[in-house]
């Protein structure tokens, strides 16, 4: 008995900790994250029941060369790595076409909605603010905003209105991106901060001079700019509305407080407004904040099709930097009144101080580049791994750059992608990079890049769909229905037929279904339609084990053994069968599983998985779960009536036989 | 009751069904999918109206694609699948289609299918099963190590599994044939899953059979087969029609995408039921007492 309600006590918890696993919509552990927004369950589903994005890709050999089937195979591998190194959950990637194929299919499932990706300078606007503005000003209701390490934000938007997509509908269209930014900059404010200074008390100041001696000097008769010259200023932008304000007591100081600021896609109009206030008199100091910097719509999938389509120009440049130090003396240095400080910073990355020159790497002398952890800093890290002539002319660069004090400018498709320096020449074609902010996701990223600079062969995209699930919404939701009514139809039967035993099968499989789903949102798997038939499957299995086990515990009544040794005897006897078939299922499905990778889709390795972990689930609840109920029962009052714990059907055969 | 005395007819019924299902595997063979027939796929939006099904299909009878597969995806879109078009087939039906009425006809895309796809995944899929029948067959003769001759348990239960997905496959072709039932993706799930529940059913019997052949190892085995099939049949019924339960309430009441799927199911736990008790058992007793060509001798 002891045992007994040990047995008990431990189903009962993982039942309860399986119920709370699937209720709750969301669990994060540290950096542990389980669970699916608006997913049943949270359970992660597979492109067939959730629907996703439908990609074509033709293949564009470089000036007409003939391509073979390895080469394809080749770029279908690279592809997959990206997609998968890309975090999107089990995407289809398969070759289209025959001798040799010509086309790539890749299926990405989920990502329902945009993501729109934005930066406000100064980061002083709150996640729950941006989420209200889209609720309730732009009228999407399913708005969930995260703010990402950079300090950007993340917005996730479902059910957009089909009119303010483009006809992919993977995109919004130009118009509607106008109106929300304008929206946006009604919404939340820029605040611009800036003060003129009178010219002739910078040029009076000169080192010789004491402090004292300047605060002292009579003020000159500058004019600063007026109050309503800024104003002007202002108004030439059309804003919605621009409060300007002038410090109390400091003449040509300013602070605006400015609405519906236009954001063109590449600089905001800040810029102009600084250029413009430039033109009035001598501006020293100008600080803005909560003006956008960035506007991406896209997110995973777009990301995702970005790095996979990418033809990747991969470029390696040598960024020659400005002057650390003054190389000719009449010339005030660092120039533009960069403080010396941050002109160690701007040298190498503002464009206006850097010239940059080709190298002799070539792109296709990359072999390799892989993310990985730098042993000696436990950092993120890129590896880098050059062929020979790559590597000699790597070395070659990087000596230079050490000596000098330069950066190696990486860029794809134009787009800067790192600009390392190097602190000695790096020799034998292998290096790595590393970076103050990179993290593990970064470190991925600039892999995945740099490595698709090496891929042998362009990719066209020449058709791009959303697919809806296979199945459907509807049909998903009245096969799930159906199911059930099967399920307790089949609960019903168990019941009325097997009575006590079948009450507990129903307890048993209820605790199966449970711990099941918890597993699969814990590891997670991803629910596909072949999951689902697994899922079918095992719970037959389960169903199986149960009635075995009944059937075997209502011989040995029937020959005459006490309920207690007769359930002990009947699980005995029954277990050699369930152990058998379910094994031969187990190794069925992991050949299958490994096997899987051979096909093109994902189906059977989603059909294997989910019935494994199904299969040797439904034994350990046939066998425990339903072990200890029945036991349970036994020892109550219940257990007196032996009838109850044989079918009603050899019931009656045994009172008609007495 | 006595099966084993019937096994004859069982047998015989069975091996003329896998014979007509082979038969019609090739001629006229399975209805495949997309996914697995090499051909063209053109999805075509009709802007300005609905020409209706059977105009379109009027269209590419007059084209020379009378077999093609043509359903509605949306209100004024429609989903064409035909056998290879190659570089002009595609052109013509274009032009058929635009002689209907006088709409806008776009084409919102179009994908080939290269016969290699299928063959990879028919080949891959036999490899596959292949090995998987292997293992269990090792492992069926060490779980019946107890039992003398514990290999012919494994022959007879892989012999049960052929026969179920010939049957099967049969089962399919005419569905095919009679309601359209295409071979895709679903039905190499549903096939697998029958699979799995022919193995296991006829382990759940054979395991009958090892335990009263240890009990009673000096009853002619016939004999110790027939009680094992009796004493395991309501469990074997039982099973069944509570999975079939299961299924036939998807299928009545669920969702029409899945009907192929369950069609599969459906007859893959009749058939595998059928074949763990009046196949793999009744072999089992007749290489036991005949010799492998059983049915030549007279019982």
């Amino acid at each position: 008995m002891f045992r007994n309600s040990k047995g008990i006590f431990l189903i009962i918890i993982l039942v309860i900790v399986g119920l709370g696993i699937i209720l709750t919509p969301k669990i994060t552990i540290g950096s542990f994250e389980r669970g699916e927004k608006n997913s049943p369950l949270g359970l992660k589903l597979g492109l067939d029941l959730e629907g996703g994005t439908h990609l074509v890709y033709k293949f564009m050999p470089q000036e007409d060369q003939s391509f073979t089937s390895e080469d394809v195979e080749g770029v279908r591998k690279i592809v997959e790595k990206r997609v998968n190194e890309f975090g999107v959950s089990e995407p289809n990637v398969q070759l289209l076409g025959s001798n040799p194929p010509d086309r790539l299919l890749v299926q990405l499932p989920g990502q329902k909605g945009l993501n729109l990706t934005l930066s406000f300078n100064g980061n002083t606007v709150q996640t729950s603010t941006i989420e209200n503005f889209f609720r309730d000003k732009i009228g999407i209701s399913s708005t969930t905003v995260s703010q990402n390490e950079d300090t950007s934000y993340t917005v996730n938007l479902e059910d957009v209105d089909e009119d303010l997509l483009t006809g992919d509908t993977t995109s919004i269209n130009p118009e509607t991106i106008q109106l929300w930014q304008k929206q946006l900059s009604e919404k939340f404010p820029v605040v611009i901060h800036f003060s003129y200074i009178n010219p002739d008390l910078i040029e009076d100041k000169s080192p010789s001079e004491t402090e004292s001696k300047s605060n002292d000097a009579e003020p000159t008769d500058y004019k600063f700019p007026t109050i309503d010259e800024v104003k002007h200023v202002f108004d030439s932008f059309e804003l919605e509305k621009a409060e300007i304000e002038m410090l109390q007591g400091a003449e040509g100081t300013f602070s605006a407080v400015i609405y519906g600021l236009r954001y063109d896609g590449q600089i905001s109009q800040v810029q102009d407004i600084k250029q413009s206030l430039r033109e009035l008199g001598n501006l020293q100091f100008f600080f803005h904040e909560g003006d956008i910097t960035q506007w991406t719509v896209g997110g995973g999938i777009q990301e995702a099709k970005r790095l996979i389509g990418s033809t990747a120009m991969l470029e390696f440049k040598y960024r020659e930097c400005g002057d650390l130090n003054n190389v000719d003396p009449d010339i005030p240095w660092p120039p533009d009144g960069i403080p010396q400080a941050a002109w160690e910073f701007e040298r190498c990355n503002n464009p206006t101080y850097y010239n940059e020159t080709a190298t002799e790497i070539d792109a296709s002398d990359l072999v390799d580049a892989y993310p990985d952890i730098s042993q000696n800093l436990n950092k993120p890290i890129v590896q880098l791994v050059f062929n020979d002539g790559g590597g000699e002319a790597f070395y070659e660069v990087t000596d230079r750059i050490a000596r000098e004090d330069d950066r190696l400018a990486v860029y794809l498709d134009g787009d800067e992608l790192v600009a390392p320096y190097a602190s000695t020449g790096i020799a034998g074609g292998r290096a790595f990079i590393e970076g103050p902010g990179f993290t593990s996701d970064t470190t991925r990223t600039i892999a995945i890049q740099l490595r698709s600079g090496a891929l042998p062969l362009g990719l066209e995209l020449t058709q791009e769909r959303n697919v809806d699930a296979l199945l459907g919404e509807d049909s998903l939701r009245r096969s799930l229905v159906a199911g059930s009514i099967g399920m307790v139809i089949l609960l019903v039967f168990m019941v009325s037929y097997y009575r006590i035993p079948g009450v507990v099968s129903a307890l048993a499989l209820f605790s199966y279904a449970i711990i099941l789903l918890s597993i699969f949102k814990i590891l997670p798997v991803v629910l596909t339609l072949s999951g689902a038939a697994a899922v079918i499957l095992s719970l037959g299995f389960a169903v199986d084990a149960n009635v075995l086990i009944a059937e075997r515990t209502k011989e040995e009544l029937r020959a005459g053994r006490g309920l207690l040794a007769a359930i002990n005897t009947g699980f005995d006897r029954a277990w050699p069968s369930i152990r058998d078939g379910n094994l031969s299922t187990i190794i069925v499905a992991s050949v299958l599983f490994w096997f899987g990778d051979r096909f093109g889709t994902s189906i059977m390795q989603g059909f294997a998985l989910t019935l494994v972990i199904g299969v040797m689930l439904s034994m350990f609840t046939a066998f425990f779960a339903s072990r200890v109920f029945l036991r349970a029962i036994a020892s109550t009052p219940v257990g007196k009536k032996t009838g109850l714990f044989m079918p009603v059907s050899d019931e009656i055969e045994n009172s008609g036989r007495s | 009751m006595d099966f084993i005395g019937k096994r004859i007819y069982f047998l015989t019924v069975s091996m003329v069904l896998s014979v007509i299902a082979v038969v019609i595997l090739f001629v006229p063979g399975l209805n495949l999918g997309i996914d697995f027939a090499s051909g063209t796929s053109i999805t075509y939006k009709f802007e300005g109206g609905d020409p209706g099904l059977s105009s379109i299909r009027n269209a590419l009878e007059k084209s020379g694609h009378g077999n093609a597969v043509i359903q509605k995806s949306g209100t004024d879109e429609y989903f064409v699948r035909t056998t290879d078009l190659g570089d002009t087939g595609k052109d013509v039906i274009d032009e058929k289609l635009r002689e209907i009425q006088d709409v806008k006809l776009i084409t919102l895309a179009t994908t080939s299918v290269g016969k290699s796809v299928a063959d990879d995944t028919v080949k891959n899929a036999v490899i596959a099963v292949s090995v998987a029948v292997l293992f269990v067959m090792l492992y069926i003769m060490y779980a019946f190590r107890s039992v003398p001759e514990s290999y012919k348990y494994a022959v007879a239960a892989i012999l049960a599994l052929v026969h179920d997905i010939v049957i099967v496959l049969g089962i399919f072709t005419i569905l095919g044939i009679v309601v359209g039932s295409e071979v895709n993706s679903i039905f190499i799930v549903g096939i697998l899953t029958t699979i799995g529940y022919s193995v296991n059913d006829t382990i759940v019997i054979f395991d009958r059979v090892r335990e009263n052949v240890s009990l009673a190892p000096n009853r002619a085995f016939r004999a110790n087969v027939n009680i094992s099939i009796n004493e395991s049949i309501t469990r074997s019924l039982g099973t069944s029609v509570t999975t079939l339960t299961v299924i036939l309430a998807i299928l009545l009441f669920g969702g029409v995408s899945l009907r192929d799927f369950l069609y599969v199911l459906l007859s893959g736990v009749i058939v595998g039921t059928y074949s763990s008790i009046f196949i793999a058992a009744q072999i089992l007793v007749a290489w036991d007492s005949r010799g492998i060509f059983f049915w030549r001798r007279k019982i």
